[in-house]
C-alpha cells in the first residue's frame, strides 16, 4: 500500500484556488510515457482526465496508477457500470484520485454486452466488493475473481438486471426485455418444497 | 401467497405441528437441511445454496455458532438494515450486511426526469445531509451546461451545505450515546436540528428535503431577516453542543465502551473506501473540499482536521471538531457573503450539450460524488451516485470479529451510515 | 379457635394485603418520576394531558396491561413461563415485609431481618432465568443468562458491603441498626467505602442503567421478558420499579439513618406523631435516592456486559472484602 507519509497534506493548500490546466497536461504526460497506446482515448477537461480501455486491462491499469509513485492514485473514489443501449456495449467506469495531481483520472473500461465479464479490482481496493455488487445487481456484470458477487440490493431470486436500458419502468420485471437474462444465482435450481406443501404453481406469483 | 404455504418454526422443525401432522398421516418427515444448506433456516433465508464464497464463509457455522439477525426493523436509528451475526456466545464471528430495504432505483428514475427534477429525487438519499445529495449534482450538470454559478449562490450553497453539516454531525453525537444507552444525547441533538432546520425551512421553504439546489444557483435568496436570525441561532448553538459534549465527550463508561474499538487503520481505510470524518479520524489528512476544492471553499480559511487512533472514540471526536470547524466557516461565509444574483439564466428545460461530469463533494459521511452523462435531451443519460455510507458498511465485517453483539451498535453507530444513501 | 390464633392470622393476613396493595401505587409513583424526571432533563415536558401534570400516566399504563391479551409462545413450558413473572414480582414485594418504614411501623421486625431480606432478594434472579428459559427464544435465554449472571455476582458485594454495617451496628435487625445510628450518627460516615460499593451493586442487582444489559434495547431485543406481554410483562415491569424504591429504601436504612431525621431536626420522636414524623423522613430519603437513580438513567450509558462483570468481580469484590477485614480490624482493636 502507498506510504500515505509521503502525501503533501491537503491542509498546506490553504485558501489558494489549484490551477489545474497545466498539471492536468503533465498527468497526461505521465500517463502517455507508461501507456502510450491510450494516446488515441485521451480526453481532459477543466478537473478530469479521462482515458478508455477494453476490459480486460482495468486491473493491470489501475495497479499502475495506483502503485507508481509518480502518479500515486491512491484512491477509488467510484465504480460505476453504464448501459450505452440494446444493441451497444456496456462501460465500467472508474474514478481515481491521486494527491500528487489535481485531476480526477476517469477510467472508461469497455465491456462486451454479450458476454459481460471483467476482472474483479477487489484485489487492489478491498472497498470496490460493494460497487461491483451493485454493479453486478444492476446491469449483470459479472466481476471475475470476486470474492462475493450476489445481489446486493434486489431479493436473492430477482430476475433481472434494473438498471438495463432495456428495463422498462413501472412494469413487472418479467414482461420487460431485460428478462430472462440469466442472473448467476439460477433461482430455478433452488429447491423450496420444504417452504410449500403443495409445491405446484405457487412459484410463478409473488 | 397461496393459502398451503406454511413457514415451519425456524427452531425445531421436528417438534412442530407440521411434522406431527406428517407423522400422523403416515408421510415422510419434511426434508431437513445440512451441509451447505446449513444454518439457513435459523435467520429465514429460502433454502439456496449459498452462491459465493464469501456467502459460504458467512453461512457455514462452526462448533458452538449461531447466526443471529439484527434488523432490518432496527432498535437502532441508522435505517432498515440487516446484519446477520454469526455469534458463538457473546462474540461476533462474522458479519453480513443484507441491504436493499430502502432502495428505490432513484439512480433509474432520475434517468427520466428533468434536470431540475433530479433535485427532489437526490434529496431523500441520504436524508440527513439532503443539502449536500443536491450540490454534487447542481455541481455536475453546471459542469455539463457549461455555465458556473454566480457568486452569491455559491456563498449560500456553502452556507446550507454548512448548516447541514452542523446538524448531522450533531445528530450522529445523539445515535452514538443512544446506541450505547444514553437516552440524552439524541435529544438534545434534536434541539440542534430543530434549530438548524427552522433556519433552512426559511430559506429554502422545506424542513427536510430542502429542493432548494438549482442548475446555476438556487432557488431562493437569502434576506436580512435570515442573517439576523443565523447571527440569533450563531450565538445559542456552541450551547447546546457543549451541553452533549459534557454528557459524552469525558464519560467514563462512554470513552470505555469506544476507545481501542473498531480500530480502523488509514491504509485499511482507504482500501476499504471509508470517506469522509471516519477516513480523518484514522489520521488521513483527505477532505475533498481540500483535496479537489469545489464552490468556494479555496475562499475560505480552514486546516484539515485528523485524529489519531481511529477508534470509535476518535471518529466521535472528529465530528465534533469538524462540528465547530463548520461553525467557523458559517461566520467566515456570512462575512464574505456578496451580493449580486442567485441563479444563473437557464430555460426551463435544460438541454445540456452531450458529455460526462464527475462532481465530488464532502457529505457529512465522507465522499459524496455524481457522475452524469448527457446525451443532450432533457434528461439524463446516466445518473450516478456515489455515497459514502455504502461504501462504509464494507467496514463493518473487518473490525468487528472478535468484538462483543453490544459492540456492533457502538461500531455501526460510529461510521454514522444512513440507509437512504445506503440503498439509494 | 384460640382467639389469639384468629386474631394473629388475620393480622398476618392484613399485613400481607396492604404490603402488596401498597407495592402498586408505589410502582406507580416511581414510574411516573421517571417519565417526567427524565423527560425534563431532556428538555421535554413528558406526560402531562392524563390528569394535572401528567400524574395519572403510570396508572394509564397499569390498566393498560391489564387489557392487552396474553399471548404465551406454542411451545413454552406453561408452568414455569407463568411462574416467572409471580417469582420476580414475589421477591420484590415479600422483601417489603422487612422495611422498616418508621419507629413502630415495621410488618415484620425479624432478628434477621437484614439476612431475611438479601436472600429473599436473590429470589429474582430465579424467576429471571425461567423467565428466560420458558420462552422458548434463543434470545431470551441469552438475555436471561446474561441477567442471572449480573444478579449473582454482583449480589456477593452488595452483601459484603452490608456485613460492615451488621459488624458495626451489632445486630442483623434493621431496627437496631436504625437505633445503633441514632446514638452514633449516620452510618454514612462510618462505612462511606461500603456505602459506595452497596450503592453501584445495588443499581446493577435492581438493572438500572448504567447496568441494565439486560433489558438492553439497542442490542437483541428485550432480554428474557421478549415473549411476555399483558399482566404478565406488568409484573416484571411493577417489581422492577418496586425493587428500586425497595433498594433505595434499604439503603437509607442502613446507611442513611432510616427514618431519623438530619442534624438540625431533632432525630425521632415517640408515639403516633413521631411514627409520621418518621415516615415523613424515610420517604423523602428513599424517593431522593430514586431520584437519583433516575437522573443516572437519563445520564449514563450502558456499561458493556464483560466491563460490568469485571467490575464485580475485579474491583467491587476485593473493596468489599478489604472494607470488612479494615472494619472489622478496627472494631476489635477499639473494642467498640
Amino acid at each position: 500500500m502507498a506510504d500515505l507519509r509521503r502525501s503533501r497534506p491537503a491542509a498546506k493548500q490553504l485558501g489558494r484556488r489549484r490551477d489545474l490546466s497545466a498539471p492536468a497536461g503533465a498527468l497526461v504526460r505521465l500517463l502517455l510515457d507508461r501507456f502510450a497506446d491510450l494516446a488515441p482515448t485521451v480526453w481532459t477537461d477543466e478537473d478530469t482526465v479521462e482515458v478508455r480501455i477494453d476490459g480486460e486491462r482495468n486491473v493491470a491499469l489501475l495497479e499502475v496508477l495506483r502503485d507508481d509513485p509518480e502518479l500515486h492514485f491512491f484512491m477509488l473514489a467510484d465504480a460505476a457500470a453504464v448501459d450505452y443501449g440494446p444493441s451497444e456495449h456496456f462501460e465500467v467506469v472508474y474514478h481515481l484520485y491521486s494527491d500528487l495531481h489535481p485531476a480526477w483520472l476517469r477510467v472508461r473500461a469497455r465491456v462486451d454486452r454479450a458476454d459481460p465479464h471483467l476482472p474483479t479490482i477487489t484485489g487492489l481496493w478491498e472497498g470496490a466488493s460493494f460497487h461491483e455488487r451493485e454493479m453486478y445487481d444492476m446491469m449483470g456484470i459479472v466481476f471475475d475473481g470476486s470474492r462475493d458477487l450476489r445481489r446486493i440490493y434486489m431479493s436473492p431470486d430477482y430476475r433481472s438486471f434494473p438498471q438495463r436500458k432495456d428495463f422498462l419502468l413501472p412494469d413487472d420485471a418479467a414482461d420487460s426485455p431485460a428478462a430472462g437474462v440469466d442472473p448467476l444465482e439460477r433461482p430455478e435450481t433452488w429447491d423450496l418444497s420444504r417452504f410449500v406443501e403443495a409445491a405446484t404453481s405457487s412459484e410463478g406469483e409473488s | 401467497m397461496t393459502s398451503d404455504l406454511r413457514i415451519p418454526d425456524p427452531v425445531r422443525p421436528e417438534h412442530t405441528e407440521e411434522a406431527r401432522l406428517r407423522a400422523a398421516a403416515g408421510m415422510a418427515p419434511a426434508p431437513s437441511t445440512g451441509g451447505e444448506y446449513a444454518g439457513f433456516e435459523s435467520v429465514g433465508l429460502p433454502d439456496r445454496p449459498p452462491q459465493t464464497e464469501r456467502e459460504r464463509e458467512v453461512y457455514t457455522l462452526g462448533e458452538g455458532e449461531m447466526l443471529v439477525n439484527m434488523g432490518p426493523q432496527h432498535p437502532s436509528t441508522h435505517g432498515v438494515m440487516r446484519l446477520v451475526v454469526k455469534v458463538r456466545g457473546e462474540v461476533v464471528v462474522d458479519i453480513d450486511p443484507v441491504l436493499g430495504y430502502l432502495h428505490r432505483g432513484i439512480e433509474k428514475l432520475c434517468e427520466n426526469a428533468t434536470y431540475t427534477t433530479v433535485m427532489t429525487y437526490v434529496d431523500p438519499m441520504d436524508y440527513l445531509s439532503a443539502m449536500h445529495n443536491e450540490h454534487a449534482p447542481a455541481i455536475a450538470f453546471e459542469k455539463l451546461y457549461g455555465i458556473k454559478a454566480p457568486k452569491r449562490a455559491e456563498y449560500i450553497r456553502a452556507l446550507v451545505v454548512e448548516l447541514n453539516r452542523v446538524f448531522s454531525h450533531g445528530l450522529m453525537m445523539g445515535f452514538q450515546a443512544l446506541d450505547m444507552g444514553g437516552l440524552t444525547p439524541i435529544l438534545y441533538g434534536f434541539i440542534n436540528r430543530d434549530e438548524v432546520v427552522d433556519l433552512l425551512s426559511a430559506i429554502s421553504g422545506q424542513r427536510m428535503l430542502f429542493n432548494f439546489f438549482r442548475v446555476g444557483g438556487v432557488n431562493f435568496d437569502a434576506n436580512d431577516e435570515f442573517f439576523s436570525r443565523l447571527g440569533t441561532w450563531r450565538a445559542g448553538v456552541l450551547k447546546t453542543i457543549e451541553m452533549n459534549e459534557r454528557i459524552m465527550t469525558d464519560n467514563e463508561i462512554f470513552r470505555g465502551r469506544t476507545i481501542g474499538m473498531g480500530v480502523l487503520s488509514g491504509p485499511e481505510a482507504i482500501a476499504l473506501g471509508v470517506t469522509g470524518p471516519s477516513l480523518r479520524a484514522s489520521g488521513v489528512p483527505f477532505d475533498v473540499r481540500k483535496a479537489h476544492p469545489y464552490s468556494i471553499y479555496p475562499e475560505l480559511e480552514f486546516d484539515v482536521i485528523t485524529q489519531t487512533g481511529g477508534d470509535v472514540y476518535a471518529r466521535y471526536l472528529q465530528r465534533v471538531a469538524e462540528l465547530k470547524q463548520s461553525i467557523h466557516l458559517i461566520d467566515q461565509i456570512v462575512d464574505k457573503m456578496p451580493h449580486g444574483p442567485v441563479q444563473a439564466q437557464v430555460p426551463g428545460i435544460i438541454r445540456p450539450k452531450p458529455g460526462r461530469a464527475y462532481a465530488a463533494v464532502e457529505s457529512p459521511r465522507g465522499l459524496y460524488s455524481v457522475y452524469a452523462i448527457s446525451d443532450g435531451g432533457p434528461n439524463p443519460y446516466r445518473f450516478r451516485m456515489r455515497d459514502p455510507s455504502f461504501v462504509s458498511l464494507q467496514a463493518m465485517p473487518k473490525l468487528m470479529p472478535g468484538r462483543l453483539i453490544a459492540d456492533t451498535m457502538a461500531v455501526m453507530a460510529s461510521f454514522d451510515p444512513v440507509m437512504g444513501g445506503v440503498d439509494k | 379457635m384460640d382467639l389469639d390464633l384468629l386474631l394473629g392470622v388475620g393480622r398476618f393476613l392484613l399485613a400481607t394485603t396492604l404490603l402488596l396493595l401498597l407495592t402498586v401505587p408505589t410502582a406507580f409513583v416511581v414510574i411516573q418520576m421517571e417519565l417526567k424526571v427524565i423527560a425534563q432533563m431532556q428538555l421535554r415536558y413528558g406526560p402531562n394531558r392524563i390528569g394535572p401534570w401528567g400524574m395519572f400516566q403510570s396508572t394509564i399504563h397499569g390498566f393498560k396491561f391489564l387489557a392487552k391479551e396474553d399471548h404465551m409462545p406454542d411451545l413454552a413450558d406453561r408452568t414455569t413461563f407463568t411462574l416467572a413473572p409471580w417469582m420476580v414480582y414475589m421477591a420484590a414485594a415479600m422483601s417489603m415485609l422487612v422495611i422498616p418504614w418508621a419507629p413502630g411501623a415495621i410488618a415484620a421486625d425479624f432478628n434477621i431481618g437484614i439476612v431475611y431480606f438479601f436472600a429473599i432478594i436473590g429470589l429474582s434472579v430465579v424467576g429471571m432465568l425461567i423467565a428466560g428459559w420458558a420462552s422458548y427464544n434463543k434470545y431470551s435465554l441469552l438475555g436471561g443468562l446474561r441477567s442471572a449472571a449480573q444478579m449473582v455476582s454482583y449480589e456477593i458485594p452488595l452483601t459484603l458491603s452490608v456485613v460492615g454495617v451488621v459488624v458495626l451496628g451489632g445486630s442483623l435487625n434493621f431496627r437496631e441498626v436504625i437505633e445503633w445510628q441514632l446514638d452514633h450518627g449516620w452510618m454514612l460516615l462510618w462505612q462511606p467505602v461500603g456505602w459506595g460499593i452497596f450503592y453501584i451493586a445495588s443499581l446493577a442487582e435492581i438493572n438500572r442503567t448504567p447496568f441494565d444489559m439486560v433489558e438492553a434495547d439497542s442490542e437483541l431485543v428485550a432480554g428474557p421478558f421478549t415473549e411476555y406481554s399483558g399482566m404478565r410483562f406488568g409484573f416484571f415491569f411493577f417489581a422492577e420499579y418496586v425493587a428500586l424504591f425497595i433498594m433505595s429504601g434499604i439503603m437509607v436504612a442502613l446507611f442513611f439513618g432510616g427514618w431519623l431525621a438530619p442534624w438540625p431536626f431533632p432525630a425521632q420522636f415517640d408515639g403516633f406523631g413521631g411514627t409520621l414524623y418518621g415516615l415523613f423522613w424515610f420517604f423523602l430519603k428513599s424517593y431522593l435516592f430514586v431520584f437519583v437513580a433516575v437522573w443516572l438513567r437519563a445520564t449514563l450509558p450502558r456499561v458493556r456486559v464483560d466491563q460490568l462483570m469485571g467490575m464485580a468481580w475485579k474491583v467491587l469484590l476485593p473493596l468489599a472484602m478489604l472494607n470488612l477485614m479494615v472494619t472489622a480490624g478496627v472494631v476489635v482493636w477499639l473494642k467498640l
